[in-house]
């Protein structure tokens, strides 16, 4: 339950209810609820519209600044108690609040977009409308941006999962009332999920629920505050990884039924491409390697214990290489992922801490390997690249079906 | 036998394919554009479709997004000449696509991937 609620309309019922998640967003949350109360008044004119923003009590002025956006749709704000912060948490008092207002379709949408457009909210409502349970979006994005999706999250949700979702870790989704039911019963949820584990967390159970999932197509980047790429990297990245081998385990019974993917039906597809210039992308081959090298005689017996022999001496074959010639092979990166989604499993948190920690220059040597390939790559090439990784992810699914399923019998 | 309707405005492919894939072991339907091709496919319920991009009346890339609408799992490769349509976002909707050619190769082993493709129910 929210510990405060503003419901200035005493708003008992709505069909369509956006939330979005604030922490000290004052600068960005009138324009962003203007314009979402734009695309719902544009597109579902007929139907009963509230935004709510779900907000970690912010000092800032955001709840003032909410309110005094222009608009028809009703507006509720909702925060968690002072000092209890993390979007999961506002997203937990959103499910709540939405469940209370018996909606059709609810979104999330992030409060700092700053080109945020009134019809991604039909491209993201209309399909939870027509029966979708959940929609995430596909915006355009730069070859090098996120590398958490295109090094671990696509691939890995696509191989056991079997759903080809491009952009899981989007931050911005709409989903309907049977999806709403297992976020508010759901079968895992942690400290992690809590704070920014939330969005993968929303997207890994809506890959798992069964349920008919669209992906629905933006025709522009999502231009939004740029976090800094190494400054807090290494809480984003265990949060995130943390939440996905925790959901494996959860969802082992389904994903080991799964063989291939299988794409997902698009709405959207009749937009226009808007020109709207792609944020720079602000990549440094020879710091990512300097990471690499800086942090590998830290972990290297770790790496050695969780992996193997095989693998430890194609690490240090690797680093062996130099930047200039820099390559990791997308098999033993998938081999790595593989077995330390095994060895989570069986491992005190303390250790699991160790383990995510460790992979993350791995990460980072995997993302290099891929800056330096797709250097002179244009976007689509990336992507086509992109592609082929999950094939061999996906190709080597009886390997972790294998590993697992070893692992289990101890 | 898994059913497989092929759907091409040229004749000599339908005539290729059919032979070829029969002789693979498959059922094989055909349709020559995408005029009611959604209720072909409610009628005949095929396991699968290869579907041709550029038709003299269709885009196949628009009858895609219809198949997946309305059939929401229906596995579809596309077939095509050239793979220019990649740069359009609406082909990320369809299983697999093969460039059109007279060795049937790729286009067998894509269509036994995609019948084999499983999650559960």
């Amino acid at each position: 339950m929210a510990f405060y609620e503003e419901n200035p309309g005493q708003i008992a019922q709505a069909d369509i209810v956006v939330g979005i998640p604030t922490a000290n967003e004052a600068g960005n949350i009138a324009l962003t609820a203007a314009r979402v109360d734009e695309g719902l008044s544009e597109y579902f004119p007929d139907m009963r519209r509230a935004i709510i923003n779900c907000d970690n009590h912010s000092s800032d002025g955001t709840r003032e600044a909410f309110f005094s956006a222009p608009g028809k749709a009703s507006k509720l704000y909702i925060s968690t108690e002072p000092g209890s912060g993390g979007k999961g948490r506002n997203v937990r008092n959103f499910f709540e609040k939405a469940r209370r207002l018996n909606p059709k379709a609810m979104v999330i949408i992030e409060a700092d977009i700053r080109n945020i457009s009134p019809v991604w909210l039909r491209n993201l409502v209309t399909p939870v409308l027509k029966g979708a349970g959940f929609v995430c979006p596909i915006y355009e994005r730069h070859k090098y941006e996120s590398f958490l999706s295109n090094s671990i999250i696509y691939p890995l949700f696509r191989c056991l999962y079997g759903r080809r979702v491009r952009q899981c870790n989007a931050g911005d989704y709409a989903f309907g009332p049977k999806m709403l039911d297992i976020y508010l019963d759901p079968p895992f949820r942690s400290e992690m999920v809590d704070n920014s584990g939330a969005d993968i967390w929303m997207a890994d159970l809506a890959l798992a629920s069964r349920l008919p999932i669209v992906q629905a197509i933006m025709g522009a980047p999502k231009l939004h505050r740029v976090r800094g790429r190494f400054a807090d990297l290494p809480v984003r990245f265990a949060e995130a990884v943390g939440t996905i081998f925790d959901l494996v385990q959860v969802n082992d019974t389904y994903w080991q039924q799964v063989k291939w993917s299988k794409p997902t039906a698009l709405s959207g597809t009749d937009l226009q491409e808007v020109e709207t210039p792609l944020p720079p992308a602000d990549v440094s081959p020879e710091r990512l390697h300097e990471k690499f090298i800086e942090d590998f005689d830290k972990y290297y017996r770790l790496w050695e214990h969780v992996y193997g022999p095989i693998v430890a001496r194609k690490l240090q074959e690797i680093r062996s290489i130099g930047l200039q010639h820099f390559s990791f092979p997308t098999q033993t990166w998938m081999t790595i992922l593989f077995d330390t989604m095994v060895a989570y499993r069986g491992m005190s948190i303390s250790e699991r801490k160790e383990l995510v920690d460790g992979l993350l220059p791995l990460y980072v040597g995997k993302v290099l390997s891929y800056v330096k390939k797709a250097w002179r790559m244009s976007l689509q090439q990336a992507e086509e690249y992109i592609e082929n990784e999950c094939m061999t992810f996906e190709e080597n699914k009886p390997y972790i079906i294998k590993s697992w399923t070893k692992g289990e019998k101890g | 036998m898994s059913k497989i309707l092929v759907v091409d405005d040229e004749e000599h492919i339908r005539l290729l394919y059919s032979e070829e894939l029969k002789e693979a072991g498959y059922e094989v339907i055909t349709a020559e554009s995408g005029y009611k091709l959604l209720e072909k496919i409610e009628e005949e319920k095929p396991d699968l479709v290869v579907l041709d991009i550029k038709m003299v009346d269709y885009n196949g890339l628009d009858i895609l997004q219809d198949i997946r609408n309305q059939f929401y799992d229906l596995p579809v490769i596309l077939s095509t000449a050239y793979d220019t349509f990649k740069e359009d976002m609406k082909s990320i909707a369809a299983d697999f696509y093969v460039v059109k050619s007279f060795d049937l190769t790729e286009l067998k082993k894509k269509i036994a991937m995609a019948l084999e493709t499983r999650l559960p129910d």
